[in-house]
């Protein structure tokens, strides 16, 4: 179900909805195409069913459109997509021909719409060949480039450069990820909804009950790493850290996520992290499905402090929504993770698992320093990761397009 | 003559420089960068959306203390308010002579850990009605408690890039309004506005309005 502006007026507060509109006002009625390669899965998709909803609620005339392929297209668009992660792929004449031929067979639906469109952004770089595919277009296109795509593989990344040179502009989440290219490079840090099942308000029996579901003990205190079962994310140094306290402190530990199932290396890493937490009764592991949004959410509520001890990490989301949730995050000192977690002020950043026991001990001895640092996270994300940051920023974004990156623009 | 609150947002982009690994990058970059990316990392640092450094109020600076842990060259560059300053030429004069400074003093170039690059930024100043009007300066005692952060930096920072005297837009307002407002005036002026955070700086006018309009402040 699509909200609207007024459903997240009571959240983000009056000033911030009128600036939408402001921002709205000289694009109304402009087409805006999204484009990306799946509906349904992925933080792209996420963000998307709010995003154009929401567009089209301020009076753009918003679209989202997908590309569809076969088996052998999505293997090359995962190639890049790791490639650009800074995997080690290979990228063959064939591979290249199949993806350019499978957007092109895309372009002939899509061209009319494309082409006459005031605004197009291609999300990642499925959709990125429409481009060239298009040749008589009409507004300006955007590549929006969700990856951290700050180390990519050459040979990958040369050929994704061919593809986005062309636009008018591209959009990259953090300073870190973008790469030098002939158009403006625009930063337009990810967000989350308020509104959405893993971060709306909910009650304390939800929390409590789905807490009594998965055995976690409601009377002591939890620490939580929500995360996919992925050597990046550190889980056994989050074990090591929760070992290393020796029972100085009382609480238990979670760790929960999901997708092991269909991820080979995922169900490798599960294992290994069972066998590190060594039966130890107080190491909840929770492999989840994929949709278990609300039961994440209530873990987080009921957790007093939450982990994030990457070893690499994009932007973050799982920081910033614990974060608005009002707790304090000790997090690897990484990627996004240092946008958000800030010493002493909304949580700690650690670089070893001696570094997260001794911050866990530090905060579990000292509630008022959780509390403070749990307030201070609430309003950071309150004032600059919620979804009306992002919306805004495409719409100024479009806005600078349209009229020229002069120092000023007047959105009124 | 009412006065509009206006409200502000940074579009922010990469300045189109590559990024500085070392001491020695910076002062090249310094040299090529766009004046706008001066102005961004001495003055937007404020609205961006990061946490205020409690030490120092430019990215040069806190650059050099955290990522190449040079804290002289840090206090050098922190000193520095670029609204002293008659241009962003001037500017850019005074980072390089600094810089160049600490490349004939220190034995060894100092370098950034991997990653942690300085990255040349430079911003647009997107600006918003918020339907907030002043029609007298006594207006001031109850709608500057109520102005957001980036209204009190759009108006009284900002400003004095835009506006040809440097002034910030409330006292060239009161210019318009009879002589017993000059103490009000003078009052603003008064205000250090570059070395503190806006919350502290809102605070700051909030007492020196209250202080030079005393009738209004116990309404």
């Amino acid at each position: 179900m699509s909200r609207t502006l007024l459903d997240y007026e009571p959240v983000v507060g009056p000033d911030a909805i009128s600036q939408l509109r402001q921002a709205a006002r000289d694009l109304k009625g402009a087409t805006v195409v999204h484009v990306n390669s799946t509906r349904e899965g992925g933080g792209v998709a996420e963000i998307l069913a709010w995003l154009n909803p929401l567009m089209v609620d301020l009076g753009l005339d918003a679209r989202w459109e997908v590309v569809e392929g076969h088996p052998e297209f999505f293997g090359v668009t995962k190639a890049f997509h790791n490639g650009l992660q800074g995997g080690e792929v290979m990228l063959t004449d064939r591979q290249v021909e199949v993806y350019e031929q499978t957007v092109k067979d895309n372009a002939e639906r899509l061209r009319p719409l494309l082409e006459s469109a005031d605004f197009v952004v291609i999300h990642d770089p499925q959709p990125a060949h429409l481009l060239a595919a298009c040749p008589n277009r009409k507004g300006k296109w955007i590549w929006r480039c969700h990856i951290d795509a700050s180390h990519p593989n050459r040979k990958v990344w040369n050929y994704i450069r061919s593809q986005v040179q062309g636009y008018d502009a591209s959009i990259f989440s953090m300073p870190q990820f973008a790469q030098r290219l002939h158009h403006p490079q625009f930063i337009i840090a990810p967000s989350i909804d308020p509104l959405s099942e893993k971060n709306v308000d909910l009650t304390d029996d939800e929390i409590k009950a789905t807490l009594e579901k998965y055995g976690i003990d409601s009377n002591r205190p939890v620490l939580t790493q929500i995360s996919r079962f992925d050597r990046f994310k550190d889980p056994i140094g989050v074990i090591r850290a929760f070992m290393l306290l020796n029972g100085t402190v009382d609480a238990q530990l979670v760790l929960a996520g999901g997708g092991a199932t269909d991820d080979p290396e995922g169900a490798v890493v599960l294992e290994e992290v069972k066998a590190a937490a060594n039966g130890n009764p107080d190491v909840n592991i929770l492999l989840l499905p994929p949709d278990a949004h609300r039961i994440i959410n209530a873990i987080q509520r009921a957790s007093a402090i939450i982990m994030q001890k990457s070893l690499q990490e994009g932007f973050g989301l799982t920081v910033t929504e614990a974060m608005w949730k009002g707790k304090p995050v000790i997090g690897g000192n990484v990627g996004g993770i240092r946008l958000q977690v800030h010493n002493h002020y909304t949580g700690f950043l650690v670089d070893t698992p001696e570094g997260a026991a001794l911050r866990i001990r530090e905060l579990m001895n000292r509630p008022e320093k959780m509390a403070f640092m749990g307030r201070t996270a609430r309003k950071f994300v309150t004032e600059n990761f919620l979804l009306n940051r992002h919306l805004r920023e495409y719409l100024t974004l479009m806005l600078g397009l349209r009229r020229g990156l002069a120092n000023h623009l007047m959105a009124d | 003559m009412p006065f509009e609150v206006k409200d502000c947002t940074l579009i922010t982009r990469m300045a189109g420089i590559s990024t500085a690994m070392n001491l020695r990058e910076l002062q090249e970059r310094v040299i090529i960068c766009p004046e706008e990316c001066l102005f961004h990392h001495f003055s937007e640092t404020v609205i961006r959306p990061t946490f205020d450094d409690p030490e120092f109020h430019n990215d040069f600076a806190v650059w050099a203390r955290r990522q190449l842990r040079d804290r002289v060259l840090a206090e050098r560059l922190g000193i520095i308010n670029p609204y002293k300053l008659n241009s962003l030429e001037e500017l850019r004069l005074l980072v390089l002579d600094i810089i160049e400074e600490r490349l004939s003093e220190v034995h060894h170039i100092p370098w950034a850990p991997p990653g942690h690059d300085f990255q040349f930024m430079q911003a647009v100043t997107v600006v918003f009605d918020t339907g907030m009007v002043l029609k007298t300066p006594e207006d001031l005692c109850e709608l500057l408690p109520r102005m957001s952060h980036s209204s009190i930096y759009y108006h009284f920072v900002e400003a004095r890039r835009r506006c040809d005297d440097k002034r910030d837009d409330f006292s060239n307002w009161l210019d318009g309004f009879d002589e017993d407002v000059r103490p009000l005036t003078e009052a603003l002026g008064n205000v250090e506005f570059y070395f503190v955070a806006l919350w502290e700086l809102q605070k700051r006018l909030i007492r020196a309005v209250e202080k030079a309009l005393p009738e209004c402040a116990h309404e």
